[in-house]
């Protein structure tokens, strides 16, 4: 894990996006699943039940390819990096809609784009070799 | 060049990218379609470089890196000489010059790898491969700068001011009427305190 970028960024990035998804829950009592305005996280981030759910999972997935091996923490970091970058732009149409089901505030948008960019870039950029091996 | 510039560099290219095409919609028709079609080329190049173990073209892309430096301040000196402010009054200072930050850069980087690679004798050094937490955390670093610096230069531009500010849709945002111009003046902007 310690020699492939990749594997340790999904690693890093699945905990730190487990943690965000258990920390949802305690500022989102009295908040229900697919509600358009809930809890701020940090004070900053605005996440409803469904939003600490897809943290969770995106959590969980991260970690499992980070730990399994490269091409896996490669495919999903380009996958949810992707994700990022389409929920990222459809973010800031969906703010003040009913459609906003993931109850996303301006600085979420920000936080998906940066995640965005750095999932692609490492996704995209890193573990080239590995990919000509495994192909 | 190593990984970790190399990555630098896509970002810089893709900063610079989303700034001239931001600018598009404030320019009259000349200047619109250069940046554009400039805007277009930096975000393919900047993707390519990220994605490709070599960096693509690089003569063209350090030349296009000065090119748009060197003509906003043939414009800028044309329109001061013929007292003519509306001639470069489509690009603002801050995103221009923001722009012009990311491009010094890729050209300096550029003109460092080209360097390298005629004295090496090699088309292309094989590149270097920091560890990958290095190859993390200056990944993070350069998209951190990149993001910081490319921000304000958008929200300054027309662009930007035509974004709903802090997602708000209310009735106090109304753009002016188009007096054919091709430029967007008169817009009245909601104050902060409005929404």
């Amino acid at each position: 894990m310690t020699k492939s970028p990749n594997r340790m960024l999904a690693t890093v990035f699945g905990v730190v996006y487990l943690l965000v998804g258990l920390l949802g829950f305690t500022v989102t009592g009295g908040v229900s699943f697919f509600d358009t305005s809930g809890g701020l996280l940090l004070g900053l981030f605005e996440v409803n039940v469904f939003h600490n759910v897809a943290h969770l999972l995106i959590g969980a997935a991260l970690l499992i390819a980070g730990l399994s091996n490269v091409a896996a923490a490669r495919a999903v970091n380009i996958g949810i990096g992707a994700a990022y970058l389409l929920l990222g732009i459809a973010g800031l149409f969906l703010i003040g809609t009913e459609l906003n089901i993931l109850a996303i505030n301006a600085a979420d948008n920000v936080l998906h784009f940066a995640s965005a960019a750095v999932l692609l870039a490492v996704g995209l950029g890193a573990d080239k070799k590995v990919r000509a091996v495994t192909a | 060049m190593s990984q970790i510039v190399r990555t630098w560099l896509g970002f810089t290219a893709i900063g610079a990218g989303l700034i001239h095409l931001a600018l598009v919609i404030s320019s009259p028709l000349p200047i619109a379609a250069v940046v554009l079609l400039l805007g277009l080329a930096e975000i393919a190049w900047g993707v390519v470089t990220f994605a490709r173990d070599w960096v693509p073209a690089p003569r063209v892309a350090s030349a296009v890196a000065i090119a748009p430096l060197l003509v906003w301040s043939l414009l800028l000196v044309v329109a001061t000489t013929l007292d003519a402010a509306s001639l470069a009054e489509s690009l603002p200072l801050l995103p221009m010059a923001i722009a012009s930050i990311f491009e010094l850069f890729a050209a300096a980087v550029l003109a460092t790898h080209l360097r390298r690679a005629r004295n090496a004798g090699a088309a292309d050094p094989a590149p270097t491969l920091p560890s990958p937490g290095r190859y993390l955390v200056g990944l993070m670093a350069g998209a951190l700068l990149v993001g910081a610096l490319t921000t304000p230069a958008l929200a300054a531009t027309d662009a930007g001011r035509y974004a709903q500010p802090h997602g708000s849709h209310d009735d106090g945002f109304v753009p002016a009427e188009d007096d054919g111009s091709g430029t967007l003046t008169g817009i009245r902007h909601p104050e902060h305190g409005d929404h």
